[in-house]
């Protein structure tokens, strides 16, 4: 199940493969605030998700299990929620509940799904060491963990 | 490229200065120069002396006219085609830090948003080393402003600190530079803010 945040956006997130990440910062659930551009010379996977958004919270755990395993090869996970900010305190919990270790983020501008065309939940993006945009996947289907993987590994031994 | 477009019209201004000056002096080319300057020459009669007295006020009034043309010349680069002069700074400084723990600037110029800046540690830290951050960059015009500034952040005795400082901004003609100073004020324990104005 794929849901369209605004189809009238019109411009796929794919578009982004090839191109320099855009830069963000974010504050995090813990409080602290974390700037893509700091993490220069790590691979980075970003995912965007929301509390209403079902197939996020099937996701989530899987790429927990993901960030567990390669983090210590250099893998940095962020988690963008899109939530309105009345909403943070819901994916708060629902971040507690599906015991997810990586950083979750509030884009409470909203600029950075903007930046990234984030009109699919969830969206999954994947950015190499020199920054830039590798691998993008919308939606999410049993068997897209592979894929991440898959990508994860290739960026890790660049 | 206004300035350039306006150069032909200039230029055929000067021609014409040129052309009068040269008709001027081949009209008397052997007579001495005291009489060149102020009297007609000996053989010329009443008509050619107003002549030529016309010719050199058309010529004053072209110079004059040159002149003018590039004073408003020289007024509409300043105010159009050179944005440095319309430029405004805002940068954010640290000393000391130990009652704040910034984490969050934003901006307001005339009730309008213009900059959203979150720190991270590593960007506090460097604040605190004595790295200058520019916040902002932009464009005003000449006049009085109003620079809203709202710094989040924690306090003393970690507690979340929200402090707004408003000042008012005379924007001249030249770039303005303004200083968000974040320092400790040791007698109250608390945090002070100065706002300081650069030239």
């Amino acid at each position: 199940m794929v849901l369209v945040l605004a189809p009238a956006l019109g411009v796929p997130a794919s578009t982004l493969v090839g191109q320099p990440a855009p830069d963000f910062a974010l504050r995090s659930v813990q409080g602290d605030n974390v700037r893509l551009s700091e993490h220069s010379g790590d691979v980075v996977l970003i995912n965007f998700w929301a509390t209403w958004c079902g197939p996020c919270r099937q996701e989530m755990p899987l790429l927990d299990e993901i960030y567990g395993k390669y983090r210590r090869a250099g893998l940095v996970l962020f988690s963008v929620n899109i939530d309105e900010p009345g909403n943070f305190d819901a994916a708060r919990e629902m971040a507690k509940t599906l015991r997810v270790s990586y950083p979750v983020l509030f884009d409470e501008r909203k600029d950075v799904s903007r930046a990234y065309q984030a009109s699919t939940m969830p969206l999954t993006v994947l950015i190499d060491r020199a920054g830039v945009v590798r691998y993008v996947s919308e939606g999410y289907k049993v068997g897209y963990e592979t894929r991440y993987t898959d990508k994860l590994r290739e960026l890790l031994n660049e | 490229m206004l300035r350039q477009s306006l150069y032909p019209v200039m230029l055929s201004l000067l021609a014409l200065l040129a052309v009068g000056n040269a008709v001027a002096q081949n009209t008397a080319p052997s007579l001495p120069p005291e009489m060149t300057a102020s009297a007609p020459p000996a053989n010329a009669g009443p008509a050619a002396s107003d002549e030529f007295k016309s010719l050199d006020e058309e010529v004053q009034g072209l110079k004059k006219e040159v002149l003018d043309l590039n004073r408003e010349l020289f007024v509409l680069e300043e105010e159009l085609l050179f944005p440095a002069n319309t430029q405004v700074a805002v940068f954010v400084s640290m000393d000391v830090g130990e009652f704040f723990a910034l984490d969050s600037v934003t901006l307001k110029f005339d009730d309008k948003e213009v900059a959203n800046y979150l720190y991270t540690e590593r960007e506090a830290q460097a604040l605190l080393k004595g790295g200058v951050h520019r916040v902002f960059i932009g464009n005003l015009k000449a006049g009085e402003h109003e620079l809203v500034a709202l710094f989040t952040g924690q306090g003393p005795n970690t507690r979340d600190y929200r402090r707004g400082a408003t000042i008012k901004v005379e924007k001249g003609v030249g770039a303005k530079y303004i200083e968000l100073k974040i320092s400790d004020k040791a007698v109250k324990s608390q945090p002070e803010f100065i706002v300081k104005e650069w030239e």
